[in-house]
């Protein structure tokens, strides 16, 4: 009818390659090819139900809300960890321009079945991570009447975090986390970030020794998890502003923490990273082994070596900057 | 002789010591296909994404002030650096969503004469080849192609993520590495770790699982059998070559694998030597009879 609002309607005879997996009967991951006719508009979640009623019953995956709020669904279609009940199939098959697709379970997670993966590794990660307001007695109103009312800019801090559904999506993209079983992964940290950020909790103290404990400083800022988020949650950024919150807090003595002081500082005073210095300014003494090491490397390869930062000329002008934005945010004017 | 393609060139801050060799390369590979470069001069340090651990407003800031001198130049801002890329990027879409902040980034500007009026277009060398040049003209300049030759593609994190930072390309099937390598007549390999990130961010604040993120990616790219690894971010390319002997021995594997930063592979490919691409200074021995 109206060319405008209706979509143009097609129907691919794609392939889905699914990953199967029975611990206990099998030997291995293997896949499984089931031809489907994907229609425009078809969820995964939609492709999967029909392959489970028509083609094969023993197909195992988890979904419940079917309306991207349970987190339940979240499976891998292409290596891209998303929720399987509120994306479509045909724009994934346009944007690889293939007939196929291969759906897997999520990563760093233990798979129970199939598409099924035990999240509760996380779970318990966040769980060390005090996701709970502890009162701010400052906070609490005079009588029972009135409520704890919270401003619109405190609140902007931490609200777009609030709607983490707790998928894992994040979780299964994070390479970090996939290296380091210890870690405690992009979700986990957001959370913290939130309830720390939260005007009406006073439990920052506790949740940021947990933080750093778990890996405050072992992501890469990749962004893999701002860009895999289905409620658009950023869990990198949250973990940015929970690095400034601990810097802010006086915790100083951690490499990451040393690391923000000193690129903040070179580029004021060189316009650039001092580099070659980088080491001894993070690590300290035993920082010259790694320097001493560099030049080695350099003198091997005949170069000179020299521990001169290479001089940016904008560093004047940034120096001014600096003093404005200090300025603006000692009077907490600073808009960001 | 065809028109030249000019870009505000945007340093960063990775090619210092040995590093300092891939200004004149990356100068000499574009003279080639017909870009030049024209330097930035005024410009600070992106802070890598590290100076928002201190303070957003001052990133913002900086970046702005880097971007407004493209803007005077009249230039697109050029950055061959992946992480740059993406923090001056995503300074300038911050700005574009919160106009509050764009106007308070203008107010710190002004006192230095400067305005940042949000026109400036930021590109990465992946697009310069790819969109900008164009493949055809591409294929024209290359005398040696590579043919035959096994490489494992790896775009890095900071170019694709998040999504909506670059309007080039899809961010979650991205090709335009794999296209450019296909002009210079490799061979692509695929391999499982490709979308892992290497982890060179976490060289400072935990080294140990810097090696591990490192060495996790050239495995995968080595048990394909392939002849090298390329890859189109800088600081890939320093994790990867200058540092994999450490990051595999700490790792217990016992093997080696060259890494190309992808400016030298296209050099290559347009006929210029080894001894031009300064391979020598790799950290991993590059030996390349082709």
């Amino acid at each position: 009818m109206n060319a405008t609002i209706t979509p143009d309607r097609k129907s691919i005879l794609a392939n889905i390659r699914i990953q199967r997996f029975t611990p206990g009967e099998h030997k291995s991951a293997f896949y499984d090819n089931f031809k489907v006719n994907v229609e425009t508009g078809m969820t995964v979640l939609e492709v999967l139900r029909l392959i489970k009623n028509t083609q094969d019953s023993s197909l195992t995956f988890r979904a419940f809300c079917r309306s991207k709020i349970c987190g339940s669904c979240s499976v891998r279609v292409n290596g891209k960890p998303l929720l399987a009940c509120s994306t479509q199939l045909m724009p994934i098959l346009d944007d690889f321009k293939q007939e196929s697709v291969i759906i897997q379970p999520m990563r760093n997670m233990p798979v129970l079945r199939d598409l099924v993966v035990d999240i509760d590794p996380v779970i318990e990660k966040l769980a060390k991570m005090h996701p709970y307001i502890m009162e701010n007695r400052g906070r609490i109103p005079e009588t029972l009447e009135q409520e704890s009312l919270m401003s619109r800019q405190e609140l902007t801090k931490f609200d777009y975090i609030t709607d983490c559904i707790l998928c894992g999506s994040c979780y299964s993209a994070c390479s970090a986390a996939s290296a380091d079983p210890n870690y405690a992964g992009p979700l986990t940290l957001g959370k913290a970030y939130r309830f720390s950020a939260d005007v009406r909790d006073s439990f920052k103290g506790e949740r940021m020794q947990a933080a750093v404990d778990q890996g405050l400083w072992s992501c890469a800022q990749c962004r893999k998890c701002i860009n895999v988020c289905p409620k658009d949650t950023r869990p990198a950024i949250s973990i940015q502003r929970l690095r400034k919150m601990s810097i802010d807090d006086g915790i100083h003595d951690t490499p990451g923490s040393r690391r923000a002081k000193a690129y903040t500082d070179d580029v004021a005073k060189y316009g650039q990273v001092n580099k070659p210095m980088l080491p001894v300014i993070v690590n300290g003494p035993k920082g010259w082994a790694a320097i001493e090491a560099a030049d080695n490397y350099l003198i091997k390869h005949g170069i000179e070596p020299t521990h001169q930062v290479c001089t940016l000329d904008g560093q004047s002008s940034t120096q001014k900057i600096y003093a404005k934005v200090k300025e603006l945010e000692s009077r907490g004017e600073n808009k960001t | 002789m065809s028109e030249k393609i000019r870009y505000g060139f945007y340093s960063g801050c990775c090619f210092q010591g040995a590093d300092e060799r891939f200004f004149q390369i990356l100068q000499d590979v574009f003279a080639k296909v017909d870009v030049e470069l024209e330097l930035i001069v005024d410009a600070v340090c992106c802070g890598s994404g590290v100076i928002e651990e201190r303070s957003e407003l001052t990133s913002l800031a900086v970046n702005a002030k880097n971007m407004a001198h493209a803007e005077q130049m009249g230039l697109p801002l050029y950055t061959p650096c992946s992480t740059c890329y993406n923090v001056i990027a995503n300074a300038q879409k911050r700005m574009q969503e919160d106009p509050a902040v764009h106007a308070q980034v203008n107010e710190i500007l002004a006192e230095q004469g400067l305005e940042y009026k949000g026109t400036c277009k930021i590109t990465h060398t992946l697009w310069v080849f790819a969109q900008d040049v164009g493949l055809d003209k591409l294929k024209e300049r290359i005398t040696n192609p590579l043919n035959g030759l096994r490489v494992a593609s790896y775009y890095g994190c900071h170019t694709r993520n998040p999504a909506d930072i670059q309007g080039y390309e899809s961010a979650d099937n991205p090709t335009s590495l794999e296209d450019i390598l296909e002009v210079l007549g490799v061979q692509i390999v695929d391999y499982d770790t490709k979308d892992d990130c290497c982890g060179y961010h976490l060289a400072w604040p935990n080294n140990k699982l810097n090696m591990q993120m490192t060495s996790n990616v050239l495995e995968g790219a080595h048990t394909k059998d392939v002849d090298m690894l390329v890859t189109s971010c800088p600081l890939c390319f320093k994790s990867m070559d200058g540092t994999q002997a450490k990051a595999l021995a700490q790792t217990g594997k016992n093997f080696q694998l060259p890494v190309l930063f992808l400016p030298e592979l296209v050099g290559l490919a347009c006929g210029m030597s080894a001894e031009d691409m300064m391979l020598r200074y790799h950290g991993v021995p590059v030996n390349i009879r082709l």
